[in-house]
């Protein structure tokens, strides 16, 4: 579709006055906003990354005010671009920041128990039943005005009793105490939301747009990124911003608290400083060959006749860094070739299969928390059910058979050995409900001319599956692929709660991630957390691009 | 009609939004609750209980512990309403999540974020931690203005680091809070199980002088002997019940200074190895198993656990007592001093009524109530303290407790000069490897003080 350019009509004498005015206010936002931010800068004897941040951002704001108030001069359309941003931007500011003064943050977290007070009255009778009376003309007409009418009033009532129930009265008496105990900055903050929301709601308006020659293109892109901000501002805010923040920190030896040194690379290469010296005997001991102040032994090995050993300044990242990957080799096959069986299975036109379908995914929705607690008594070696069904089945083939087979008594969770296979298996029973939802969504894509074409060419059901199924599956398998396989290798809640926290027994189970926590918070090394983090994330992207690659060789279909 | 809904839901959300901002006054006043433990049962861990509002302008703080269930919480939230009276300010408590919960992790976070309440209680391994990142308000100039207040009002060695200026390395000059009870290692005992193997009470033998590591294996031996699923001895994988055994030993996890590594001494190994003996016998449960549930399920002789699991094991339908540890190659039980401690939070805006809230809290009526529940031991001394304890359960040995607490016990302490996380990380890992026989006693004493002795480098 072709984008409309028709021009808007030319401005009006208002407008031209507005704008006069919106250039004024660009003129004076520019060197206040450079002034402020230098004043951070310098009223802070070692600025931390926020007011550098807010310093920073406030400059941004400084130079495009006056790049606004040159082009609103000049009747440049970008000037109400950059007038719009930038006005919009310092009234979410202004208000973030009045909310803030306010206490608004902390008192949010008290929401759940003000909405469990007023909950009675938002969902109970008055609500219902205005909603019922107040809707009727859907399922019956007519209805009298005075019924919706009563409707009306009564879930009114219901929403006001839900507000008084949680308190909104003394909420608002509160609220001039609140100013009053600010200071100054809940007021001035108050003003300048005002004025820029004025400015804002100014420059919006029609006449300023055909002053500045704005056309419909323009407009609908400004619409365009006004729907976009709130994610995009969340998206800056809540994940680019730590996720940089994340990357800086991974530079530094910042324990949350006090120390925040710039140490380079060091973090990354305490990760990876690898010693390997040989062995005059296989059982040398460690402190003759390496700096046991520094290294740790990770594994010997025998080249050629000739020992080895292999020394790791973190030994704990490298076994982590094996058990990850260990448990993805393991969890992603098995709950992803299970999940297309039984999705195939699922698709048929069988009775009940609605209720299997549900009944497979109800894992996928229950708390891993929970879950994992349930494995964990499941697995008690002692008074486990697992190990009860073992051994009344071993007991039984005994008594049947006539056999003496022994009772394994595996010690599931106990065993570093059986531990991190455990673990596999319950994440494996828990994802296997989600991925067999995506494979059934990408069956029921395929189309059934398909099927029949390949059955008038005689091919068979398994001949079916391998030629039509799968290939046509390729899309749905490289996604669940690629979301099970990122999945695995950020394993965590299952671990920590089986293993209380530790990666036991011994390190069986330590992931990656449960390293990066133990690092981060509990020994509040969170500049070799961050370091660990940026590790794992090249290692997920390494394995993620790899799998899209195959696809594409395998496609030719898919590009990165 | 849709713009009616709008409307509604508009002023919901705001309304909603601007009750959250006027918390402290739109909190309707709570009646004070009553200051015994018997509360209406609730369905749900209890939610931060604050006392009834004061006027405006009164001083409020936050103040948090770990209760390990609901029951405990509502007595802690009784006390709470209690104090708040008696000291004219407003309190809130705030129970903290389980161990398991990673209660100090979030502590930590929450002091990293600012957001941390005022006084909150801690473990004894933690105190150091805390201390050296400067997260603790010192609280001697506080206590010396307190009267009736003295150190030596409580157990000695968790005043020692209570009152540790690691700036002079001398006790006595500070004081970083005060202990909330303290705890110690006896052994939950399935007398069902040890009458029907024919066994020797342990009872007895502790009380003849008898009861050591032989006396105590052939207990074990003689239980597990019932065959089938029948454990005679469990303990659970942390760093307490294998410590005990090398503390029995005459080793220890540190040097006498706590300031190295000495895990490969002679003494801690043969502790080592003397636990280990017991699961290369197959008398234990296996290490790394959750030894209590086996235990109330009546199928364990004997559980080592601390008074922290007297609630839960009363309620099991078997005949159970408790025993003192037994006498190891020292001639000591080698018990531990469990010990936690309520501590002010720098940043607190109120650093005198936090003192005021933490000396109420340590007091001997709020810690006799707490003790009522059988959770936990006073961390007062004196005898009126002890004949009081001795009256809980008292068809109970509650002498095994005290008894531990009389012979020596090593104090569970932090580490000064390293990092205790990092030491029980490495430790922790090679001994569940030794217990679980992937690693001989051996190779364990040959590495182990390399790799944790690290955690004293950093």
């Amino acid at each position: 579709m072709t984008p409309a350019t028709t021009a808007l009509p030319s401005a009006g004498s208002r407008g031209n006055a507005a704008l006069t005015v919106l250039a004024a206010w660009h003129a004076i936002l520019c060197p206040s906003l450079i002034v402020g931010a230098l004043a951070l800068l310098n009223g802070v004897p070692a600025p931390d990354l926020i007011t550098i941040a807010l310093a920073v951002g406030a400059l941004l704001l400084g130079v495009g005010s006056a790049a606004a108030a040159y082009f609103i001069v000049r009747r440049n359309h970008l000037g109400r671009t950059l007038s719009l941003a930038i006005n919009y931007l310092l009234f979410v500011a202004c208000l973030s920041g009045l909310a803030h003064a306010l206490g608004l943050f902390m008192g949010l977290d008290d929401l759940a128990d003000y909405m469990a007070r007023g909950f009675p009255f938002l969902m109970g009778l008055l609500f219902i039943v205005g909603y019922f009376i107040a809707t009727a003309e859907v399922r019956e007409r007519p209805v009298s005005l005075a019924r919706r009418n009563l409707g009306r009033v009564l879930m009114a009532a219901g929403a006001v009793g839900f507000l008084l129930t949680a308190g909104v009265v003394p909420a608002l008496a509160s609220i001039p105490g609140k100013y009053a105990g600010g200071g100054l900055l809940p007021l001035a903050l108050t003003l300048g939301a005002l004025a820029v929301g004025y400015m804002l709601w100014r420059m919006s308006r029609r006449d300023c747009a055909q002053a500045m020659g704005a056309k419909n293109i323009h407009s609908e892109r400004l619409n365009g990124w006004l729907f976009l901000s709130p994610n995009l501002l969340g998206f800056v805010l809540f994940f680019a911003g730590p996720l940089l923040f994340s990357l800086y920190v991974s530079f530094t030896n910042w324990d949350s608290f006090n120390k925040r040194d710039w140490v380079g690379l060091a973090n990354y290469g305490r990760v990876f400083n690898l010693a390997v010296q040989p062995l005059a005997t296989p059982d040398q001991p460690l402190n003759e060959v390496l700096d046991v102040r520094l290294y740790d032994e990770l594994f010997r090995l025998n080249l050629f006749g000739q020992g080895y050993v292999v020394g790791a300044e973190d030994k704990r990242f490298w076994i982590s860094l094996r058990n990850t990957l260990v448990f993805g080799l393991m969890a992603v096959p098995l709950s992803v070739i299970p999940a297309l069986l039984l999705a195939t299975l699922l698709n048929s036109r069988l009775p009940g299969m609605r209720f299997y379908r549900t009944l497979y995914f109800i894992p996928s929705v229950a708390a891993v928390v929970g879950v994992a607690l349930i494995w964990q008594w499941m697995y008690n070696s002692q008074v486990g059910w697992i190990n009860y069904f073992i051994t009344s089945a071993v007991n039984f083939v005994n008594s049947v058979l006539g056999t003496n087979i022994k009772d394994p008594q595996i010690r599931w969770l106990a065993d570093s050995d059986y531990a991190l296979l455990s673990v596999v298996i319950m994440s494996a029973w828990q994802w296997l409900g989600f991925n067999t939802v995506l494979f059934l969504a990408g069956l029921q894509t395929i189309p059934r001319e398909l099927y029949e074409a390949a059955t008038v060419d005689g091919a068979n059901p398994r001949q079916q599956f391998f030629n039509v199924t799968l290939p046509m599956l390729a899309p749905t398998t490289l996604y669940v692929l690629i979301t099970t396989t990122i999945q695995a290798l950020q394993v965590f809640d299952q671990v920590f709660i089986v293993s209380n926290g530790t990666g036991g027994p011994g390190t069986s189970t330590l992931t990656m991630t449960l390293n990066l926590y133990q690092n981060g918070f509990q020994s509040f090394r969170q500049g070799y957390a961050s370091a660990l983090a940026w590790v794992l994330f090249i290692v997920i992207f390494a394995f993620t691009l790899f799998q899209f690659r195959r696809q594409r060789r395998a496609s030719g279909a898919y590009d990165m | 009609m849709k713009t009616s809904y709008r409307l509604i839901g508009l002023m919901a959300t705001a309304g909603l939004v601007l009750a959250a901002c006027a918390m402290p006054v739109a909190q309707p006043a709570q009646p004070a609750q009553p200051a015994q433990p018997a509360q209406p049962a609730q369905p749900a861990q209890p939610a931060a209980t604050e006392a009834p509002a004061m006027p405006a302008g009164e001083v409020s703080l936050r103040w948090r512990t770990r209760p390990d269930n609901k029951e405990e919480a509502d007595v802690y939230a009784g006390i709470s309403n209690e104090v708040a009276q008696k000291l004219g300010i407003k309190l809130t408590y705030e129970p903290g999540g389980s161990e398991t919960a990673s209660y100090q992790d979030v502590l930590r976070t929450e002091l990293a974020a600012g957001t941390a309440p005022d006084v909150f209680w801690i473990p004894g391994t933690d105190i150091a931690d805390f201390v050296q990142r400067g997260l603790l308000l010192d609280l001697r100039p506080y206590a010396d203005k307190t009267e009736g207040y003295s150190d030596s009002n409580y157990y000695p060695e968790p005043m020692f680091h209570l009152t540790y200026n690691p700036a002079t390395g001398k006790p006595g000059e500070v004081l970083w809070g005060l202990p909330r009870d303290v705890s110690t290692f006896v052994l939950y005992l399935n007398l069902d199980l040890i009458n029907e193997a024919g066994a020797p009470d342990p009872r007895e033998l502790a009380k003849e002088g008898k009861w050591d590591w032989a006396a105590f294996k052939e207990v074990a031996e003689k239980v597990n002997a019932l065959g089938g699923d029948i454990k005679g001895y469990g303990m659970n994988a942390w760093w307490g019940p294998y410590g005990a055994f090398m503390n029995s030993a005459g080793g220890g996890f540190f040097n006498a200074e706590r300031n190295a590594c000495n895990l490969n001494s002679k003494e801690s190994l043969e502790g080592l190895a003397f636990a280990r003996s017991l699961y290369d016998a197959g008398v234990a449960v296996p290490y790394g198993e959750d030894s209590e549930p086996p235990f109330r399920a009546g199928k364990v002789g004997m559980f080592q656990n601390g008074r922290w699991a007297t609630p839960g094991i009363s309620t099991v339908t078997f005949n159970w007592d408790v025993v003192e540890l037994p006498k190891g190659p020292s001639g000591h039980m080698g018990n531990w001093l469990f010990w936690g401690a309520y501590v002010v939070n720098k940043n607190t805006k109120h650093p005198e009524e936090a003192w005021k809230l933490v000396d109420a809290l340590t007091q001997p009526d709020v810690q006799a109530k707490v003790a009522a529940r059988g959770t936990n031991i006073p961390s007062r001394v004196g005898e009126a303290v002890f004949a009081d304890f001795l009256k809980i359960l008292p068809e109970k040995n509650n002498q095994a407790f005290l008894n531990g607490l009389a012979d020596k016990p090593t104090a569970e302490g932090p580490l000064w000069t390293g990092s205790w996380p990092d030491f029980d990380n490495a430790m922790g890992a090679k001994v569940s490897d030794v217990l679980t026989g992937k690693l001989s006693v051996e190779d364990f004493g040959k590495t182990i003080c390399d790799e944790a002795g690290k955690a004293f480098n950093k």
